[in-house]
């Protein structure tokens, strides 16, 4: 079923379902034209409209919440997204969600640990609203309430897999494979897992909010979002075809936050039991792998309030067990320990009209970061105006180092209704 | 002739100057503190800011807000303007003097978020109000003294200097309190040099369920020439929350009880 048609039946399904919430409607969205311009380049490689749509309907039962958001660009087709598609049941101490659904899990900011119930939307890099990067789940999500405590179980019937840059996206990177300059590969499209029972995706939680100390335990039986190579083959001495494909691993994490005087902490950690990774071994046969490593994924953050503006930084560690140098993602070499620190601060000014806002990613080995200020007035009636710079610096083998050329100014005008 | 001015002069001085009333500037900021002002209540709050240019800005605001066990519980739904829509914040406050606990639900982010307790000095949403100004705060904070009795529109008041024990923006305050009532009418705000900073006047109140509440007030910021006026409406008391009211669950599904 293509696109249009899926997001054509969504729309008559909630529509049709609307009299079980006979009740009341309100629409409210958001309108964005977002265009950037690439330093290197001095180009604008981005230039696009938006339309975020959101139409909530309530009644007794609950609600029906409907999404859709359009996106513009010159001498593109139109390109038509249902962000959300969803309902809402609220009984007395169960609220039970249903349809295509963002989760969102963790208390950390700009870094996934344990958030990884909603695949990521890496078409862009870096995206005009950073709450556009999940995409949506067909899931039954049902929470339920006792005192200060929440249960939580999520069942996905169709696994959703990232969304990578399209082919000629300047955020698409050449991925060096480990063959002679004799030999052509062809890398074919990943396989979607079929969509059984057996291959669809379960998550569980339990939360206690409470004001000294809010905490949650989760854990997940999930497909990896991004494709790994699962097989090369040599159809004759001059050719590989390169197999991709998903692979599925639990995991087991949780969060926590308390304040400590004016601060809050927070920390979350994620255990992947048995991750699936591709080893590079050029000296092989077949010189891409499979193998399986436990990961661990940490992160210590801390926010506090100094010279009337909002402070945070965080500290995000990744360990591989059994670590050895073939181990590759995207074909680039993956360290024992990765270390990443964040940094924002934020502040307003002109009674909250003018916010500025700095929010730093810096990845210690090797050294790279990206600076991202920003400045964004309020012009009233729900209008705001937004300028700021996404600067890729350091070294090229790093995450961010990798899009130096990348570096850009942006404007974005953003009209709430 | 001359001799009877003088004696009534003295006389009205002394009326005018000393109170008319036996307790201490302490026992009348404690009785305005333990005033009755409902377990419960719900409002919607129109928050409308002037800036020095003229320029207005509106917000609407759904405030529900629960005291139990020496916690006051505060939940607030922003409803416009549009940028801020299905954005809702929770705060406990408590009696005995720890900070403040705040949450956050950024509907966007889909996620609710404990967020560093703002200073009490702080605006509160741009406004001229600062949090501060928008609780109840603790008499113990400040010393006391019962100036004088004045009439402010038509009532008895109880004019109260505070002066605070620590380091504040506004370190000295002018209270005007309605005898027997315990709320104020109105609120001088000075700053360290001694200049007048900003004035919270009472534009109307009523008696709503037997509680006198505030309506319609405006505090008026004289250095910035900036001003902020909060209109109450449908004001209700004792109203009764579900146990888990003041929860995560509730700022994520909304103002709908």
């Amino acid at each position: 079923m293509n696109k249009k048609i899926r997001i054509a039946t969504s729309l008559l399904i909630a529509f049709l379902l609307t009299p079980l919430f006979a009740g009341e409607g309100e629409f409210n969205g958001m309108v964005r034209d977002y265009a950037a311009f690439r330093f290197s380049e001095a180009d604008m490689p981005v230039h696009e409209i938006t339309a975020d749509v959101r139409f909530e309907y309530y009644g007794d039962l609950g609600k029906l919440t409907l999404h859709p958001v359009a996106y513009a660009n010159p001498n593109k087709e139109l390109e038509l997204s249902l962000g959300e598609a969803y309902a809402d049941i609220y009984l007395e101490n169960t609220d039970i969600r249903v349809g295509m659904q963002k989760v969102i899990w963790g208390e950390a900011e700009g870094a996934f640990i344990t958030d990884l119930v909603s695949p990521r939307n890496m078409k862009s890099f870096i995206l005009a609203d950073f709450t556009e990067i999940r995409k949506a789940v067909p899931a039954i999500k049902i929470d339920h309430y006792q005192g200060d405590y929440m249960m939580q179980a999520i069942w996905i019937s169709h696994f959703v897999p990232f969304s990578p840059p399209s082919e000629n996206s300047m955020w698409r990177q050449e991925v060096i494979l480990p063959f002679p300059s004799t030999v052509t590969a062809t890398i074919h499209d990943p396989t979607l897992p079929n969509p059984t029972l057996e291959n669809s995706e379960f998550f569980a939680s339990l939360s206690h909010f409470a004001p000294k100390l809010s905490w949650t335990v989760n854990g997940g039986y999930q497909w990896g979002d991004e494709p790994l190579v699962t097989a090369v083959t040599a159809p004759s001495a001059t050719t590989r075809d390169i197999a991709q494909g998903y692979e599925r691993y639990p995991f087991v994490g949780g969060s926590l936050n308390t304040p400590i005087a004016n601060a809050v902490l927070r920390l979350e950690a994620a255990l992947a039991i048995d991750k699936p990774m591709n080893s590079l071994d050029t000296t092989a046969n077949p010189p891409i792998s499979l193998e399986k490593h436990h990961q661990v994924q940490t992160l210590v953050g801390l926010d506090w309030n100094m010279f009337g503006a909002q402070w945070s930084s965080q500290y995000l560690m990744i360990y591989t067990h059994d670590h050895h140098d073939k181990l590759v993602f995207q074909m680039k070499s993956i360290n024992e320990f990765a270390h990443t620190l964040t940094f924002r601060v934020q502040d307003t000014f002109l009674d909250e009209r003018l916010t500025a806002k700095l929010f730093t990613y810096v990845e210690l080995d090797p050294a790279n970061a990206l600076f991202r200020p920003s400045l964004s007035y309020n012009l009233g009636d729900g209008v705001i105006v937004e300028g700021g710079a996404e600067l890729f610096v350091g070294d090229e083998e790093g995450t961010f180092g990798s899009y130096q050329n990348n570096s850009l100014a942006y404007l974005a005008l953003r009209w709430y209704f | 002739m001359k001799r009877t001015s003088i004696l009534l002069l003295i006389i009205l001085s002394i009326m005018f100057v000393l109170p008319a009333t036996d307790l201490s500037g302490e026992d009348v900021m404690w009785n305005v503190y333990n005033r009755d002002s409902g377990d419960t209540m719900g409002a919607n709050l129109i928050m409308t800011i002037t800036n020095a240019r003229g320029s207005v800005r509106e917000r609407s605001i759904a405030q529900y807000r629960q005291d139990l066990d020496g916690v006051e519980s505060k939940l607030m739904f922003f409803l416009s303007p549009s940028d801020v829509r299905n954005t809702s914040f929770l705060s406990f406050s408590y009696e005995d003097g720890r900070n403040d606990d705040q949450y956050i639900y950024l509907p966007a982010l889909k996620r609710v978020k404990r967020i560093a307790s703002d200073s009490k000095n702080d605006s509160f949403m741009g406004s001229d109000f600062t949090y501060d100004d928008m609780g109840s705060r603790h008499p113990d904070l400040d010393r006391h003294t019962v100036l004088r009795t004045e009439t402010v529109s038509g009532l008895p008041t109880l004019v109260i200097e505070s002066i605070a024990q620590g380091a504040e923006d506004y370190p000295r305050t002018l209270s005007w309190v309605v005898d027997g009532q315990w709320f104020g009418l109105k609120k001088e705000f000075y700053l360290p040099d001694g200049s007048l900073g900003k004035t919270l006047t009472i534009d109307a109140f009523d008696e709503i369920d037997g509680i006198a509440v505030i309506t319609d007030m405006t505090m008026s910021n004289h250095k910035q020439n900036t001003s902020t006026r909060i209109q109450m409406q449908d004001v209700e008391f004792n109203l009764e929350f579900e146990s888990n009211f003041f929860s995560e669950r509730q700022m994520k599904i909304g103002p709908r009880r």
